[in-house]
């Protein structure tokens, strides 16, 4: 029985393992494809494209281990967690790669356009803080630290205020004809990945807490609304 | 009379612990039997597991009896090259070694760009004097010829600025034993907000001085001090857009005395941040060759900090502007008093 639990703990390493590497991957990706939109780098952009079959195959490798073991070895409480999280946890990263292949793509359809020093600047912030941030949250998941991934959700305010200078910049920037209807539309939306990276490395951090404590935002919009919805953590 | 040495193997695998290269040695079943320092250490960066993850790959197929290498480029920051290399042993089992080659491939991309921007830079103005005397040639229109020598001498002087610079540079790498002496810290700021006056009028910029409320004084070789500062503020002058604004200021901590200048201009690409101190790279070929730059000097503010045992720190935001602070130690005088007699020398006019 005890090598059996052994064998189980040891699986269960091995999935925290497999994603703790794909978010070290998401983090990776973020500067590589802001480099590809702000240095119009073609290549750079088919490369990150076309790896993300390859980012897709290792969340599903992640599903089916995580499943395999819940059928398998019925885990309860905190290991419950562990495996039930591990389901969501692939596939935010699996979307957040997916968001980094659609900033590529934009990058594609402004192939040409100049973007001013503003954008570019404001571009490159939206990149650091964000990649901050997925740090931040995979370091909390890495060492299951409930207070480092609680802090996530106020630092992700600073990035929706960047997202939001950004749309004014965008908007300056086409009033004052450094770019046309196409590149502010296609750069609009480049803002929105960067925001959407954000929210994804704000759920992951959600997830360490409901690792940790049993605790879920919906535990906390509850309590707000003054209904009864105390954390459990069994 | 020595100490009987310690037993082989337990040496070899301090040795092997003291290295930066990541080592994992593994037994024909695929059981860790080895993994240095550097190899724990993979785990405290994101890389580090990503490079993990390679070498587990890789070490799978050296047991298959597979020699194989990959290079792994991370965007950090701070930006990385690893080369994993995994092969078969001999008695069994595998062996993998993550090598940082990062600072190598820094070192033959300098180099590399080196070479080919110094052939530019030179050859471009004796290029275009040998087109522009061909092009006088048979020209009797005075006022064509008028141009072309313009043109001529504006070029003659611009590869004369380059050698100029070049030689600076020279005599300060050479890193011979610089005679400093106490200079007051502001007088050098004012001095190169002098030089740049007529071009910052020129462009609408305005160059503001703050005032400190003691003096401060710097301890240096005049002449190498003179250039770095004048250098910075030139640059930022030239990287303004017209109705911008350049501050100034000198500060002291207990360590040093700090060189601010900063400025509003396009500001410089995160990515090559850490390449502006190279000789002749530009961040934006086309418009630094425009101001009139030989693009060596940044390369000299470095060669001078690192001269005076300082150091030169930027950061910047494009669209936002640039921020360039020379750090000068503070003097660490014997004798107090001698110090205290010392006459502070005038700041050189150049």
């Amino acid at each position: 029985m005890n090598d059996l639990r052994a064998g189980f703990h040891g699986d269960l390493e091995e999935i925290r393992d497999a994603i703790v590497r794909l978010g070290a991957t998401v983090i990776d990706l973020i500067p590589r494809v802001t480099a590809v939109l702000l240095e119009q780098d073609l290549e750079g952009a088919e490369y990150v494209i076309l790896g993300d079959d390859e980012v897709d195959a290792r969340a599903t490798s992640i599903e089916e281990r995580a499943l395999s073991l819940l059928a398998l070895q019925a885990p309860v409480a905190g290991d419950l967690r562990q495996v039930a999280t591990a389901l969501k946890i692939s596939t935010e990263m699996e979307r957040s790669a997916d968001l980094c292949c659609n900033i590529c793509k934009a990058a594609r359809r402004i192939y040409g356009h100049e973007l001013d020093p503003k954008l570019r600047g404001i571009i490159q912030k939206l990149s650091d803080q964000a990649q901050a941030e997925y740090r931040q949250a995979l370091d909390a998941y890495a060492s299951v630290d409930a207070a480092r991934a609680a802090a996530l959700p106020d630092i992700d305010s600073f990035l929706d205020d960047l997202h939001r200078q950004f749309i004014q910049q965008i908007l300056e920037s086409h009033a004052a004809g450094t770019i046309d209807l196409q590149v502010a539309v296609q750069l609009a939306l480049v803002g929105r990945f960067y925001e959407r990276l954000g929210d994804h490395s704000v759920n992951l951090a959600n997830k360490v807490r409901y690792i940790a404590t049993g605790w879920l935002p919906e535990h906390e919009s509850r309590s707000n609304s003054g209904q009864p919805g105390t954390p459990s953590d069994s | 009379m020595s100490a009987s040495p310690e037993p082989t193997s337990g040496r070899i695998d301090e040795l092997v612990d003291q290295l930066r290269t990541a080592i994992v040695q593994v037994d024909p079943s695929g059981r860790i039997v080895l993994r240095n320092s550097a190899a724990e250490r993979l785990r405290n960066s994101h890389s580090g597991y990503l490079i993990e993850e390679a070498i587990e790959r890789h070490l799978e197929r050296a047991l298959t009896g597979i020699d194989s290498d990959e290079t792994l480029e991370f965007f950090g920051p701070p930006k990385q090259v690893v080369v994993v290399h995994t092969s078969p042993l001999p008695g069994g089992g595998a062996v993998a070694i993550a090598d940082d080659i990062s600072e190598r491939r820094r070192l033959d991309a300098m180099r590399t760009d080196f070479v080919a921007n110094i052939s530019h830079e030179l050859k471009t103005p004796v290029g275009a004097m040998a087109v522009l005397a061909d092009a006088l040639v048979g020209e009797d229109d005075q006022e064509t010829i008028q141009r072309l020598v313009g043109r001529m001498v504006f070029e003659a002087e611009r590869a004369a600025r380059t050698i100029d610079d070049l030689l600076q540079l020279t005599e300060i790498e050479l890193g011979t034993e610089i005679e400093a002496v106490p200079l007051d810290a502001a007088s050098l700021m004012q001095a190169a907000a002098e030089r740049v006056r007529h071009s910052a009028r020129e462009r609408s910029v305005d160059v503001c001085m703050s005032e400190s409320m003691s003096p401060i004084t710097v301890v240096g070789e005049p002449r190498q001090l003179a250039s770095a500062i004048g250098n910075l503020v030139e640059n930022a002058v030239k990287y303004s857009e017209a109705g911008g604004r350049v501050d100034l200021s000198v500060e002291r901590d207990a360590s040093a005395v700090a060189f601010t200048v900063t400025d509003e201009g396009v500001g410089i690409p995160q990515r090559e941040i850490e390449r502006i101190f190279e000789r002749f790279y530009r961040v934006d070929k086309a418009r630094s060759r425009g101001t009139g730059g030989t693009g060596l000097g940044l390369a000299i503010v470095r060669h001078v900090a690192t001269n005076h045992g300082g150091s030169v720190e930027v950061s910047s935001v494009e669209g936002e502007g640039s921020t360039f602070v020379l750090r000068i130690p503070n003097p660490q005088p014997a004798d107090p008093t001698e110090s205290a007699n010392r006459s502070e020398q005038e700041v050189p006019s150049t």
